[in-house]
């Protein structure tokens, strides 16, 4: 099923198959200008990369990694 | 059985790469005889957003395999070290993660 859905995955087409959540220069693009996680819709990531980057930005996050809100405080 | 974990430490970017390694072989002597994680110094960072008004951090990631019951007091004397400003522990899964090529994103961002 994957497989079916990989031309449109920029995650799968890349040949990654699992998100690295210290990868915040490619997690960043998955952000909407004000620092929230991009819906798939937009972003068209498959079901499962889907999943994995939320967690993964969710912890870049946590790690000062990423911001949570873009432009707090600026 | 053992377990592969992924460890991130930010310390407090005043500190020097001596302490900094004598703070690591301190907590990692509490893993338990026979484990020597993998130390990957990403050395000073901006942090997105100020953390207890620290702007930069000192970041180092280790990777190694323990029991899960060494954990906790593991945790609790990370928690306890005032000059380690946040760290997160992560259970690693089978496979390894990688990092998305700075083409392929580029192109991912044609899409929207």
């Amino acid at each position: 099923m994957m497989k079916s859905r990989s031309k449109t995955c920029p995650v799968c087409e890349a040949g990654v198959r699992v998100l690295d959540y210290k990868d915040d220069r490619a997690l960043g693009r998955f952000l909407t200008d004000r620092g929230k996680i991009l819906p798939s819709r937009l972003s068209g990531m498959c079901a499962r990369h889907q999943r994995q980057l939320a967690v993964a930005i969710k912890r870049a996050r946590e790690l000062a990694l990423l911001p949570y809100i873009k432009g707090y405080g600026q | 059985m053992t377990r592969r974990y992924e460890v991130v430490y930010i310390f407090d970017a005043a500190l020097d790469e001596a302490a900094i390694n004598e703070k690591l072989t301190r907590f990692h002597a509490l893993l338990g005889a026979g484990v020597v994680p993998a130390v990957n110094h990403w050395g000073k960072r901006q942090l997105a957003f100020p953390i207890k008004r620290r702007e930069t951090g000192y970041y180092v990631i280790t990777q190694f395999e323990a029991l899960p019951s060494v954990l906790p007091e593991f945790e609790r004397a990370i928690k306890l070290d005032e000059s380690v400003v946040r760290f997160l522990t992560v259970l690693q899964g089978p496979e390894p993660p990688a990092v998305v090529p700075a083409a392929a994103v580029g192109a991912a961002e044609d899409d929207e």
